[in-house]
């Protein structure tokens, strides 16, 4: 059996050994064990450095410079000049803004909603097996393509949502348009394009339940109601942490639908960060202030998932 | 795949490699020197054409062309990427008013004493004024485009509309706003057929610096006191190219930017958002479209139609501007480069290339060889492009220039305040130019 093997089956049963003061020399078939895993982990390393690390590093170097795409070899030092304009003016603050909004829409909307359907799915109810495929579709559809279809449905003269609308009797919405509208109708895209990934991780988590607590509960004279509340709910809490650290990450990653649907307007009010970051790098022509803007989202998308992580340590387990 | 199937492939493909060595082999058996390999970087459906390329080739054996094609969307994204390169395309195709972008940058090949005799009386003056920076000229132009407001006849007569046929009978902005009205089928804001259908670039929506600047400018009057706000609306931005302050919100800019607001909102006779095809599927009544649109009709006249100089307010104006041709500094190969591009936009060269897809060309003695730009409807083109033609407000920032006030005129569209618009339109150009 492998080392790492070994080890995981000994946490498993409890079984590790107290650690001594001294370490024993590592054998030749633990030395060559470790090649394995090196050889094995190398690749991976490589890249993750090369395309990943090394980027991070170039990308906070060059937020301290101005310069331009078209001609990256006049690049002028500015110190952090990038870093005061996101103060100075209002467009960084906006756009941060919005993304929050955006975030924030999205994971309230998404998180009891894909629970809702995680239950529906893991019940014996009819039809389960046609609601998994329609909800898994959008999750499976290309960006592009959804962005483009909700653009016709959302259109503010002909579309088929204003069609629904006037035959319930209200007039034609401007949808995104319009300054107030534009964003909820993104994340109102999002949720219907997202829901599907956070049901099929809660499904996962709730299939994961042992079943003695939900059967003890009832036996106790638990409804089914206080049995979801108290019981399944508790139990799910590292499914809901990952699930809102992964729509929180998507959300504030969010491009496709600022670039294909809105180009973050109208007057701003879906222009998104990282939409903004790639405007004010191949647009505006100024790839400093797009680093600078991409260091900060780097930290504030690190701050927030570490924030959720904390309050929302699981406090149970099983 | 049994081994007679898999002989039989690797027959086939010994059979196809050795066809193209040969291919390869009479044209180095052509050249007498060193060969050459121009890479050009092109949006698909562009000049320059097969058939002029084949026919400079025969003049220069030695060049060979390896081509590369973005779609538009992402041109200029490609152009930033590519040009900074360690090895980046000898020439590019791209979109003209970029040309003091690119020449301020360094990208462009200065062509000036490439340029043929006679090439500076024979060349558009707005096509040299696009394409020149600090006295250098940086493209020669192959092409011209500009637009005019196309009308279904059917629709149009079915209303009783007759609409201008040549520029001294052009309409005003409110009468073309009437005429809309009168054709529009169904209700303000959801009709069946619109009144001023979308237009075909971008996505669809309004506010195109190339389509609707040209509202607000024309409120304007380039004959006026340079420090009136009449003539800075005219050019929109300061001479320099350094200002824009006091350039767009101006009140005669307003003015007009609030009829051009009704027309998407109040009256309702424009769309918000694009209609794909809706002016040839019969689903307006008036569009305002390039020449390529009326060439495209020639060939297959999906209905019957006529062209209506653009509308104006008090000063009739039109944007010039097409995609154009340069050679890259960092080319390694400049000189075939530079010849390459002078030589495509020059003589029968570029008459073959502007006569593929039917634009206008950018030399005046090309167009008595363009029989359909002599007469009505298509004459409409030549003459406000002659008349009334401008280049949209050039500067080495043209490329910010045009999606920050893009931006606004769309907002504007969409129903936001005009004054506080351009306002903030304004305050965003300075930050960039003044960087």
């Amino acid at each position: 059996m492998p080392a790492s093997n070994t080890l995981s089956a000994a946490s498993a049963t409890g079984s590790i050994q107290p650690k001594t003061g001294t370490r024993k020399p590592a054998t030749r078939r633990q030395k060559r064990d470790w090649m394995f895993a090196a050889g094995f982990l190398a690749p991976f390393m490589i890249l993750l450095l090369v395309f990943q690390y090394l980027p991070l590093l170039v990308m906070a170097r060059n937020s301290v410079y101005d310069y331009s795409l078209l001609n990256p070899a006049a690049a002028k030092f500015v110190g952090l000049r990038n870093f005061t304009d996101m103060i100075e003016y209002e467009d960084a603050a906006i756009s941060f803004g919005v993304t929050f909004l955006f975030a924030l829409g999205v994971v309230l909307l998404v998180i009891p909603v894909a629970f809702a359907l995680a239950l529906f799915l893991n019940s014996k109810l009819p039809a389960r097996g046609l609601v998994r495929t329609v909800i898994m579709l959008p999750v499976v559809t290309s960006s592009v393509v959804v962005a483009i279809m909700w653009s016709f449905l959302l259109d503010p003269s002909n579309g088929l949502i204003n069609g629904v609308l006037n035959i319930a009797g209200i007039g034609n919405q401007p949808f995104l348009t319009s300054t107030d509208q534009a964003l909820p109708a993104l994340v109102a895209m999002t949720l219907w394009q997202q829901v599907g990934f956070g049901a099929i991780l809660f499904l996962a988590g709730l299939q994961g339940l042992p079943v003695e607590l939900t059967e003890a509960a009832r036996i106790d004279g638990a409804t089914r109601r206080q049995v979801l509340w108290n019981v399944t709910i508790p139990l799910l809490s590292r499914t809901t942490l990952f699930v809102v650290v992964i729509m929180t990450v998507f959300s504030l990653q969010a491009f496709a639908p600022a670039f294909l649907m809105t180009q973050g307007g109208p007057q701003e009010s879906t222009n998104l960060i990282v939409y903004h970051i790639y405007n004010s790098a191949f647009i505006m022509q100024q790839a400093g202030y797009a680093s600078a803007l991409s260091v900060v989202l780097l930290l504030v998308v690190l701050a927030i998932s570490m924030a959720q992580m904390a309050l929302l340590r699981s406090r149970w387990n099983y | 795949m049994n081994a007679r199937n898999l002989f039989l492939a690797g027959l086939l493909s010994a059979t196809a490699l050795g066809g193209t060595g040969a291919y390869a082999q009479d044209a180095a058996a052509a050249c007498a020197g060193e060969e050459v390999t121009l890479r050009i970087l092109r949006t698909p459906g562009n000049y320059p054409y097969p058939a002029p390329m084949e026919a400079w080739q025969k003049e220069n054996p030695c060049v060979n062309f390896e081509i590369n094609e973005i779609p538009f969307a992402q041109l200029a994204d490609t152009i930033s990427v590519q040009a900074a390169s360690s090895n980046p395309p000898d020439i590019l195709v791209y979109d003209g008013p970029n040309t003091r972008s690119y020449a301020a940058a360094g990208i462009l090949l200065p062509i000036t004493k490439y340029l043929p005799e006679g090439w500076d009386e024979d060349i558009l003056p707005a096509t040299k004024a696009e394409h020149s920076y600090e006295g250098e000229v940086y493209s020669p132009g192959i092409e011209q485009t500009t637009v005019a407001m196309y009308y279904n006849k059917m629709l149009v007569e079915a209303a009783g509309i007759k609409p201008p046929q040549t520029l001294d009978e052009a309409w005003t902005w409110p009468q073309a706003l009437e005429a809309f009205k009168a054709c529009q089928q169904g209700p303000a804001g959801a009709p069946t057929v619109w009144g001023l259908g979308p237009t075909r670039f971008g996505n669809g929506q309004p506010g195109l610096v190339y389509q609707d600047l040209i509202y607000q400018r024309s409120a304007g009057d380039p004959k006026a006191d340079p420090d009136s706000s009449a003539y800075k609306t005219f050019w929109a931005l300061s001479p320099d190219g350094n200002s824009v302050e006091g350039y767009l919100n101006t009140p005669e800019a307003i003015e007009a930017l609030t009829f051009y607001q009704s027309l998407f909102n109040a009256e309702g006779v424009a769309p918000k958002v694009g209609i794909p095809n809706a002016f040839f599927d019969g689903k307006a009544c008036f569009y305002i479209d390039t020449p390529a649109a009326g060439s495209a009709l020639l060939k297959d006249p999906k209905i019957e139609w006529g062209i209506t100089p653009i509308p104006y307010f008090k000063t009739p104006v039109v944007h010039t501007g097409s995609t154009t041709i340069g050679a890259t500094a960092r080319s390694k190969h400049p000189e075939i480069a530079a010849k390459f591009v002078v030589d495509m936009s020059w003589g029968e060269y570029a008459y073959m290339n502007v006569s593929q897809r039917g634009n206008l060309p950018t030399l005046k003695s090309l167009f008595p060889r363009f029989e359909v730009y002599g007469n009505y409807p298509m004459k409409v083109f030549i003459d406000q492009l002659q008349e009334w033609g401008q280049p949209r407000p050039p500067g080495p920032k043209f490329a910010q220039y045009d999606k920050l006030v893009t931006d606004a005129l769309r907002a504007v569209a969409f129903g936001g305040d005009p004054a506080e618009l351009m306002a903030d339109a304004e305050k965003k150009v300075q930050r960039v130019l003044d960087r």
